[in-house]
């Protein structure tokens, strides 16, 4: 985009502040509008899993419903508690966004368009969003209720503890690509899904899961929603806020959803990369990307509406005890396999179709289940079937008449 | 300089309005950072005063206030109710009543550890099971209103019989429910029961011991889960119980210690089994004729005082009556399972985490009308 | 060490059980009822959509026909006998009375009844009832019973109290109950006349 600003002959300075400017504008909005209708797609989501209809009335099934949310929110009145710290309470919804925001800097858009493709790239991403935990931590002690400070109390004991298995969880794919950069990450993979770092081989397999699994702990998702747990601390960090600054939150909350399904994708999911045959589209790399990181998005919330949720002691044992360990493994055996097929491509070929053939039969297996799910849950029950088998009960009153003399 | 440094234990005031306090019960905690070092029951706020509006009303009067007394299972309460007055006249509801009356308040039964299964689930984090087992109440409640006309508070079991014989084809749907509810169940319980991070959540916590469950008067499945095999429907047999083939379940130490909130969780979901046990066998068994004695219109006992148990979902539920001949009880006083278990709570919250006490609540199903009264 | 494993071994197997079962609900129907979008009065109803809205295609069914919804009484049978207004644990009925034109009825299950006395004020508070069934059990004709009616909201409290004598009504019943009143007195009198008369010819 740079480019095009400086072919208009603008001076170099200004041509590229224009295209910051202009990429965070965009950026802002999808963010603002993604999160929105993830908001209502999550509702649905949920209620389909559980039954139940969804929000399905402002607009076509409902699909506005996140409109008038947040219309409503931006019109409620902003409630300060007594003996808040103001300027804190008022910052830290603001900086949860900006922590998230910022991650988009580095975040790619397919294999072509990405807004800065800095070579510290994933180094980046992980430390900028250790700003959502300043943001949840002073929204817990400013807002002067028990709460909400319990609630920020546990968030950073949680993201503290599990910036360490997702940095390392990520360690052995930038061990894979030998770089930080997101360009070469990506360009590392192929557009197979045996030529996904997910499916290279079992540690790669292994250190996606750690990945996924901590991310699902960062975004404060269900069985990890600790701190906003809603029934032992009634809303957790947020519990006073109200207005706005609620809306905020939330946008920051759905917004981390992208992230960590883009970063899922162009990581270990083989990002924007098109088949040979496809040339070099932007376009359709940008919607098998957007597709991908929908499905790792869709995957967090089948996961949330599927787990109970941790205890504090038990998340801290989780990824003390169960993920580190794991995550050690992961990067010595990923460095030992890369050590062992470095000159054999046939070795690296043969593991990484063996672990997709693998994939596909826990795959098969799952749907199997699946399928014996549906048919339990259709076995028929107070059918209308049954309602016309027997006759209509007769009244058991006998209409009393009248009888005039 | 040699102050020391001193922490205070911060109280923290959970409920009536919280999330996990279904009902309005409110506990006073003290906590050192998420660890309860005194949690203090605060009970009372929805009290109705049903005891005192007892003496107000007519015997038949009161059975619809039954229903309030535990909405969760109002047949049971209006049996139990309906069963004291009975005693005390002297009738007795005909065989076919009975058997009306053991299918209803059995499928009542389900309905409400149904709600107890999926709220504690619920409290747990895991929301979908609760939403899913609410459904298969809702099955539930359609096979009860078309007895007895109402959804909630059915009113339907009174002095003497039960209010109506059953609509034609109700059995058909009674068993076709069954046999649904028996693989959905089975599937909730994958969904929830057989879950690893479930089962670390609840198991080794909050452990009564079969002699604390005595001391503190524990009833029902709380008193089972410690493995005690106690239950008034086999132990002082009334209506037609003896002659149906049934389980006691008890707690055995699945995941962990005999009596933790695992096993409280289990017996109830082992309970649903023999209920369904014994619906399938009434329906086979049930015989054809009257559904109700002949009672007068005003019901004048002899005066005197009765105590009657009957096994509700929350346990032990007991009506003592006392009559002084006229046509109102001169005192009613209700025995309920919740209250007991309300009063443990104190000793098991200790040294638990926040999180574990809503986990203890909703273990000990603990349902606040029934409580309050 | 073993428990470590199994533990780890257990948490997702059980994981991906609870997620084929979550996915699989996914390709059921919602069980909600739509309310005002169909009508639940009836079985048949509940799964014929209301203006152009989509039926219930759920498994719950709509109101069986002996649910208890607000109360109505048929006014041509009722004998104003107060036995509801008695049953009734909450007060929730008045009902007042005077004489009236003696009239034989069909009562409930064939039993005769009769009225005597008819109703100037029949009044059910539907804010207090609570649809428990007791009044209905006893009415000798079943004049009072139950609709499948339940929408009672209304704008102001005293909707809420449902009239079922008009006050034209009531004050020609009075009206009557009057002239019977002196009727039976000219009996009376005429009676007694007649036994003085009777008295005075034995004397």
């Amino acid at each position: 985009m740079e480019t095009l600003f400086l072919d208009l002959g603008l001076p170099h300075t200004l041509s590229s502040f224009l295209a910051m400017t202009v990429w965070a504008v965009l950026l802002i909005h999808f963010l603002a509008i993604y999160a929105g209708v993830t908001s209502w797609v999550e509702r649905r989501v949920a209620a389909k899993m559980q039954s139940r209809v969804g929000p399905n009335r402002v607009g076509p099934q409902g699909i506005l419903q996140w409109l008038a949310d947040g219309v409503k929110l931006i019109l409620k009145e902003s409630i300060d508690p007594e003996g808040a710290d103001r300027f804190m309470f008022y910052l830290a919804p603001f900086l949860m966004v900006c922590g998230v925001f910022a991650t988009f800097v580095v975040l790619p858009w397919g294999s072509f368009i990405i807004p800065a493709d800095l070579n510290v790239g994933i180094l980046y991403l992980i430390s900028i969003t250790a700003l959502v935990v300043i943001g949840i931590l002073m929204a817990g002690w400013a807002s002067n209720s028990k709460w909400a400070l319990l609630g920020g109390m546990r968030s950073a004991a949680q993201i503290v503890t599990y910036e360490i298995p997702v940095a390392m969880g990520l360690l052995p794919a930038i061990m894979a690509a030998g770089s930080l950069q997101m360009g070469h990450l990506m360009a590392a993979q192929g557009w197979a899904p045996w030529e996904w770092f997910a499916f290279q081989n079992p540690f790669a397999a292994l250190s996606f899961f750690l990945f996924f699994i901590g991310s699902i702990a960062e975004s404060n998702r269900i069985p990890f929603d600790l701190p906003e747990a809603e029934s032992e601390l009634v809303a957790g960090y947020f519990t006073e806020y109200s207005g706005f600054k609620f809306a905020a939150f939330s946008l920051a909350e759905f917004g981390n959803t992208w992230v960590v399904g883009a970063v899922t994708a162009a990581v270990f999911l083989g990002g924007g990369n098109l088949p040979a045959f496809l040339g070099e589209s932007a376009i359709l790399s940008l919607v098998v990307f957007t597709a991908k990181t929908l499905f790792a998005v869709f995957l967090l919330m089948w996961i949330r509406w599927t787990l109970p949720r941790f205890r504090i002691d038990q998340m801290m044992d989780f990824s003390w005890k169960y993920m580190l360990p794991l995550a050690f493994v992961a990067f010595f055996g990923q460095a030992i396999y890369m050590m062992l097929t470095y000159e054999s491509a046939m070795a690296q070929q043969i593991i990484s179709h063996g672990m997709f053939l693998v994939f596909l039969l826990v795959l098969f297996k799952f749907t199997g289940r699946v399928m014996l799910n549906v048919r339990e849950q259709l076995s028929p029950v107070n059918s209308p079937a049954s309602d016309l088998v027997a006759p209509a009960q007769p009244t058991v009153e006998t209409e009393a008449q009248a009888v005039t003399e | 300089m040699n102050k020391e440094l001193t922490t205070q234990f911060m109280t923290i005031n959970m409920g009536p309005q919280h999330p996990s306090t279904h009902g309005v019960i409110r506990f006073i905690i003290d906590t050192d950072g998420e660890i309860i070092h005194r949690c203090d029951p605060d009970i009372g706020y929805l009290h109705r005063s049903i005891e005192k509006i007892a003496e107000k009303v007519t015997w038949q009067g009161f059975v619809p206030y039954t229903d309030r007394v535990d909405y969760l299972c109002a047949m049971n309460a209006n049996w139990a109710y309906s069963m004291a007055v009975e005693k005390m006249i002297g009738v007795e509801a005909p065989r076919r009543a009975e058997f009306i009356r053991v299918i209803v308040a059995e499928l009542n039964r389900i309905s409400s550890h149904l709600i107890a299964i999926g709220t504690t689930a619920m409290d747990m984090g895991a929301f979908t099971p609760f939403i899913q087992l609410l459904r298969e109440r809702e099955y539930i409640n359609d096979l009860l209103e078309m007895a007895s006309g109402a959804r909630l508070t059915y009113n339907y079991i009174c002095i003497g019989g039960v209010m109506a014989d059953l609509p034609l084809g109700w059995s058909e749907k009674c068993e076709e429910f069954i046999h649904h509810f028996d693989l959905a169940m089975e599937q909730m319980n994958r969904l929830v029961t057989y879950n690893q991070i479930f089962i670390n959540r609840m198991a080794n916590l909050a452990v009564v011991s079969p002699q604390m469950a005595q001391a503190y008067n524990l009833v029902g499945p709380n008193l089972r889960a410690s493995g005690i095999k106690r239950d008034v429907r086999r132990d002082a047999p009334y209506s037609v119980y003896p002659e149906l083939d049934f389980e006691i379940p008890v707690g055995k130490g699945l995941e962990g210690e005999v009596g933790d909130c695992y096993d409280r969780f289990f017996v109830r979901v082992e309970e649903i089994r023999e209920s369904l046990r014994i619906l399938r066998q009434c329906l086979k068994m049930i015989p054809e004729g009257e559904v109700m004695a002949k009672v007068k219109k005003t019901i004048k006992p002899p005066a005197g005082h009765y105590y009657v148990r009957h096994e509700t979902p929350r346990g032990d539920t007991g009506y003592f009556i006392q009559s002084d001949g006229t046509t109102s009880p001169y005192r009613l006083k209700i025995r309920s399972g919740s209250f007991t278990g309300m009063s443990i709570i104190g000793e098991l919250a200790k040294g638990t985490f926040i999180a574990d006490l809503v986990a203890i609540i909703g273990s000990l199903d603990v349902v606040a009308p029934e409580l309050d009264r | 060490m073993n428990q470590y494993f199994h533990n780890m071994i257990n948490g997702i197997q059980t994981v991906f059980e609870g997620m084929s079962i979550t996915l699989a609900s996914m390709f059921q129907g919602p069980a909600t009822v739509e309310y005002p979008d169909v009508d639940v009065r009836s079985v048949d109803s509940i799964r014929v959509g209301l203006k152009g809205k989509r039926g219930y295609k759920g498994n719950l069914r709509g109101m069986p026909e002996n649910y208890r919804g607000i109360l109505d009484v048929d006014m041509s049978i009722c004998t104003a006998c107060l036995i509801c207004m008695k049953a009734c644990p909450i007060d929730c009925i008045a009902i007042t009375n005077v004489k009236c034109d003696k009239r034989k009825l069909q009562g409930k299950n064939g039993k005769p009844a009769a009225q005597t006395r008819a109703a100037t004020r029949f009044d059910i508070d539907i804010a207090k009832c609570m649809f428990c069934g007791l009044c209905v059990e006893p009415c000798p004709t079943g004049a009072i019973f139950h609709t499948n009616e339940f929408e009672m909201n209304r704008d102001n409290l005293e909707g809420l109290i449902l009239r079922f004598v008009a006050p034209e009504e009531a004050e020609k019943a009075s009206k009557r109950a009057a002239e019977i009143a002196v009727e039976q007195a000219e009996k009376k009198a005429a009676l007694a006349k007649e036994k003085a008369a009777a008295k005075g010819e034995d004397s």
